[in-house]
């Protein structure tokens, strides 16, 4: 297939490494040649910037979701979970508030333990 | 006109500079080599790490990546450091995968499990986000899909060989400009629907080129496949793309007239 143009290389051959080309995977002297080949040919330069034109749509379209709110800290207690599991260490939470009042003192305590199992 | 001879003595001293031993570059730790202990454990990524050249010389003591042993607490602060950052973008991959939020979410939580337990494995300065991106590739391959019992899809060889053909013509001059501003008016979730009705391997090749924009080498150590795979699946998918978007801005009444790519 070709433009009816005169052209170094044929304008298929150039069509089929269109890809090559965006993805910037071609050796450097390939590159040239298609460059070269591009600078002449417009309706080449025309089907490569359509297809440049889609790789850009796609990556402005099909990417940039977020993670759900609260993943990441689901994640991190997750990873947590699994070293203590693995070390065979249980922790058992413990908390105690002291609170003044006017009629005197309270104090509430719950107890700590930490249990290495091996 | 002056011709320029070629410079024999400088191509001589540039094979010089190349015929220094291997070794010359690594920083080697003075001390007994007995001290080093070799690593065990799961399989190693190996993905971008041919370049180092570590693996030709299985000697101890001539293993500059061997380091302190790291603990837990130092291992979950690298971890958060180096592999959280890259919870958004892996979602996104994996909404793509599995065209489902409740699915993506449960594809990325066993991905960070099973990324935190290998850890230990990782190298550093290998390529952290191709390793994650391979992990949730793999889980989505090995566990998800088959828990879901979806049958695999097939790529339409017979129909993707004859698009290719017809890939490599020009579509006539005015047309082009036209389709392009057309798929410029497609809503985003048109793109996201389209990249999603393509085969799953079309699909994860596509997207890890365009969206992540991942070289054809860590698409094809990512997936699992060879180079030439990952570009045939590539320029089938992309074409595929291409030719459901103009069918869609078309239902649309974004682009009229005549056939397009044909």
């Amino acid at each position: 297939m070709s433009c009816g143009q005169p052209h170094d290389t044929d304008c298929g051959e150039v069509l089929a490494d269109v890809w090559l080309f965006l993805d910037d995977e071609c050796d450097p002297g390939r590159r040239e040649v298609l460059q070269r080949h591009l600078d002449e040919c417009g309706p080449c330069l025309e089907e490569f910037g359509l297809e440049d034109h889609l790789k850009a749509l796609l990556a402005r379209k099909c990417g940039g979701d977020a993670a759900p709110h609260g993943l990441r800290q689901r994640l991190r207690e997750s990873i947590r979970q699994i070293v203590l599991d693995q070390a065979g260490v249980s922790v058992s939470a413990a908390e105690v508030t002291v609170e003044r009042r006017g009629d005197g003192t309270v104090v509430d305590a719950r107890s700590t333990e930490v249990r290495q199992d091996r | 006109m002056h011709a320029t001879g070629p410079g024999a003595s400088g191509r001589v001293g540039r094979r010089r500079v190349g015929s220094v031993p291997i070794h010359a570059g690594s920083v080697m730790e003075p001390g007994p080599a007995a001290s080093v202990v070799p690593v065990a454990g799961p399989a190693r990524w190996e993905g971008s790490a041919v370049t180092e050249g570590s693996t030709v010389d299985p000697v101890p003591g001539e293993r500059p990546e061997l380091e302190p042993v790291e603990t837990q607490e130092e291992r979950i602060a690298r971890f958060e450091r180096d592999a959280m950052p890259l919870l958004d973008q892996l979602y996104a991959a994996a909404l793509r995968m599995t065209r489902n939020p409740a699915d993506a979410e449960d594809l990325v939580q066993e991905t960070y499990l099973k990324a935190y337990g290998a850890f230990e494995s990782f190298r550093k300065g290998t390529n952290l986000k191709a390793w994650m991106y391979r992990i949730l590739t793999n889980s989505y391959i090995n566990g998800y899909r088959k828990r879901q019992r979806q049958p695999q899809q097939q790529p339409t060889e017979e129909i993707s060989d004859w698009q290719l053909a017809k890939a490599e013509q020009h579509t006539s001059r005015g047309l082009r400009s036209a389709e392009m501003d057309a798929l410029d008016q497609l809503p985003d979730s048109d793109v996201k629907d389209a990249l999603g009705e393509l085969a799953e391997d079309f699909r994860m090749a596509v997207y890890l080129a365009d969206v992540e924009g991942f070289a054809y080498k860590e698409i094809a150590e990512i997936m699992g496949t060879p180079i030439g795979t990952v570009m045939s699946r590539l320029h089938r998918g992309r074409k595929q793309l291409r030719d459901r978007l103009t069918g869609v801005a078309r239902e649309r009444g974004f682009l009229r007239g005549e056939e397009v790519a044909s």
